[in-house]
């Protein structure tokens, strides 16, 4: 029997000084290459859980384990950001003084020093992702869908084992909603990557083999 | 077309996002910069033109009171100073600033007329003058500020003073200066009998004995005979006197000043700029780039904005200079040339100064948390 890929522990996260719990001890475990949603009502927690998962914050208690090894103690949470996960957001969140090509180069600043790669890597990935004809643009001159596809490539740029996804098509409009799932269940497939989306869209929710529902911090049975 | 991303160009895209704001924090580090270039190169200037001024007119000892601005010494004096073995040559001088016109003002020596300090001297025009005489000699540089030949008359404190030559200095100090008996400028300044001090040219070293020790020997004598006055060698008293002090402080002290004011604007730029990209400092966190990579990015922001800052400083401080050099207010006391280790100085000091600058906003944007980053709105 193998190990699970990501191990949540009893995880809790409060904030105000314990007045909020987002997190009432979740527990759950993932295997490397699943694709998940994970979805509830605002504010239920499930962002919290996704920024728990991808090393973006710590727990009030309880632990999130990566291949067997504690997040924050075990690897370290820049670490684990920069090589083992990638994220996207609703909101894009591209580098507006950056063409497109220079957003996907970003994460790998950190990671490799050799330029030249980083350029190829960056056309490869945006090529990929059928963006070839747009690399030298800036986010402002890039439609949403375009955006977000510059955002996956920019989270697929250092190779991560798993891609974290809150809320990617929030922003979109459905046929541009349909064609990002399209990409990221393909990049799933193909990269045999853990896909772990957070969605309220139950077409998207459904579309998972597996699906979590958080109600009130706690994952519904 | 090709876009390599590196460290220091998305630093410089982020400088480029407010342009506005980048080239007016540019123009506060170049004004302060500028001003430390042409303040200390100013007090520098004059420092080398005071050891030109020595080391050309073949002093060896300068004998003063401690306090270089007095004209205190008893002339008198120098009948025992004569006696001195070591002392070849020795002559009572007076040193003074004055205001010859509103808009020039000019050191003023008072020699005597047999001074062995005219052998310094090339006269471009006239000769010397004759002690007991209302003459005095001008430089080159003043006359030409003062529009004077030689014959024509200079009015000095109420009294008239007749130009017997003009000649050619070989430093600014004495290219801008006026030279009178000491007669007269002691009944001009109401100090008979007293004079700054004496110039003494020394016998040559006895054979096997060092210069620097012949130099120490001579001095000890002079002191001896003469209770209370300082006998300074003459590289040392150029570097060392009061007016060269005084000069250095000034120019450090405005200096200083002027870089705080430079190092305030790039820290109040580089804070709206950390405050302005939270969420981009988020989304860099959030990619994996950790503490010190983000602080390094703000640091090379701040670093770049005080080397271009200073290049532009640097810039403006050589133009100063040159200007200074012109002004008749100045052109007595301070020469255009620079030295490139100044201008090497006031380049780090810009970089440094941007260092400091940016050291807090720095490490305020490096150690926001990512999720508070990315939700700042």
């Amino acid at each position: 029997m193998t190990s699970p890929q990501l191990e949540v522990r009893n995880l809790r996260k409060s904030y105000d000084g314990g007045r909020i719990e987002a997190l009432r001890g979740v527990s759950l475990s993932i295997e490397a290459g699943e694709f998940i949603a994970i979805s509830g009502a605002s504010g239920s927690g499930k962002s919290t859980l996704l920024q728990l998962l991808g090393g973006l914050d710590v727990p009030t208690s309880g632990e999130v384990l990566f291949e067997n090894a504690a997040l924050g103690t075990a690897i370290h949470l820049d670490e684990y950001r920069a090589h083992r996960v990638g994220f996207i957001f609703q909101a894009f969140y591209l580098l507006p003084t950056l063409r497109a090509i220079e957003n996907v180069q970003v994460p790998m600043l950190v990671v490799t020093g050799n330029a030249n790669h980083r350029v190829e890597r960056a056309k490869a990935l945006l090529h990929e992702l059928g963006l070839e004809h747009r690399l030298y643009q800036y986010p402002n001159e890039l439609s949403a869908g375009e955006r977000q596809r510059v955002a996956i490539a920019r989270a697929l740029a250092n190779q991560p084992s798993i891609l974290l996804a809150d809320e990617p098509t929030g922003n979109l409009d459905s046929v541009n909603s349909a064609r990002i799932m399209e990409i990221l269940t393909g990049i799933q497939k193909t990269h045999g990557m853990t896909l772990i989306i957070v969605t309220h869209e139950n077409d998207i929710a459904n579309a998972a083999p597996r699906h979590i529902r958080i109600r009130d911090g706690r994952i519904e049975p | 077309m090709v876009h390599q991303l590196s460290f220091a160009r998305f630093a410089c895209k982020n400088l480029l996002r407010r342009r506005l704001r980048t080239l007016l924090t540019l123009c506060g580090i170049g004004m302060a910069i500028g001003a430390f270039v042409t303040l200390v190169g100013f007090s520098r200037s004059f420092e080398r033109e005071w050891q030109r001024l020595y080391s050309s007119s073949g002093i060896d000892i300068a004998v003063v009171d401690k306090n270089f601005m007095n004209t205190s010494v008893n002339e008198s004096l120098i009948d025992k100073l004569r006696a001195v073995p070591a002392v070849a040559q020795a002559h009572p001088m007076i040193f003074n600033i004055m205001d010859i016109t509103p808009e020039v003002n000019a050191l003023i020596f008072g020699w005597h007329q047999d001074s062995f300090e005219f052998d310094s001297l090339t006269f471009n025009s006239g000769g010397r003058f004759h002690d007991g005489k209302a003459e005095i000699i001008v430089g080159e540089v003043l006359a030409r500020n003062l529009n004077k030949k030689v014959g024509d008359t200079v009015e000095l404190q109420g009294s008239s003073f007749t130009i017997a030559g003009i000649f050619h200095g070989g430093t600014a100090l004495v290219a801008g200066a006026l030279i009178m008996p000491i007669d007269q400028l002691q009944q001009l300044s109401s100090l008979q009998g007293k004079v700054s001090g004496f110039h003494v040219r020394l016998r040559p070293a006895p054979a096997g004995e060092s210069p620097q020790h012949y130099m120490k020997r001579a001095q000890a004598q002079i002191e001896a005979a003469l209770p209370g006055l300082n006998a300074q060698a003459a590289a040392d008293r150029a570097s060392n006197n009061q007016f060269v002090d005084l000069a250095h402080a000034v120019a450090w002290g405005t200096s200083c000043i002027a870089l705080l004011m430079g190092i305030l604007g790039i820290a109040n730029t580089m804070a709206m700029s950390v405050f302005e990209r939270t969420r981009e400092i988020g989304i860099l966190r959030a990619i994996g780039w950790k503490t010190w990579r983000v602080m390094m990015l703000i640091q090379i922001e701040a670093s770049v904005l005080g080397l271009v800052g200073g290049i532009l400083g640097i810039g403006i401080g050589v133009g100063a200079l040159h200007l200074l050099a012109t002004l008749p207010q100045t052109a007595s006391v301070v020469s255009s040339s620079f030295s490139w280790i100044h201008l090497v100085e006031a380049l780090v000091i810009s970089v440094i100064s941007g260092l400091i600058a940016g050291a807090y906003p720095a490490w305020r944007g490096s150690h926001l948390s990512p999720v508070e980053a990315l939700h700042y709105d």
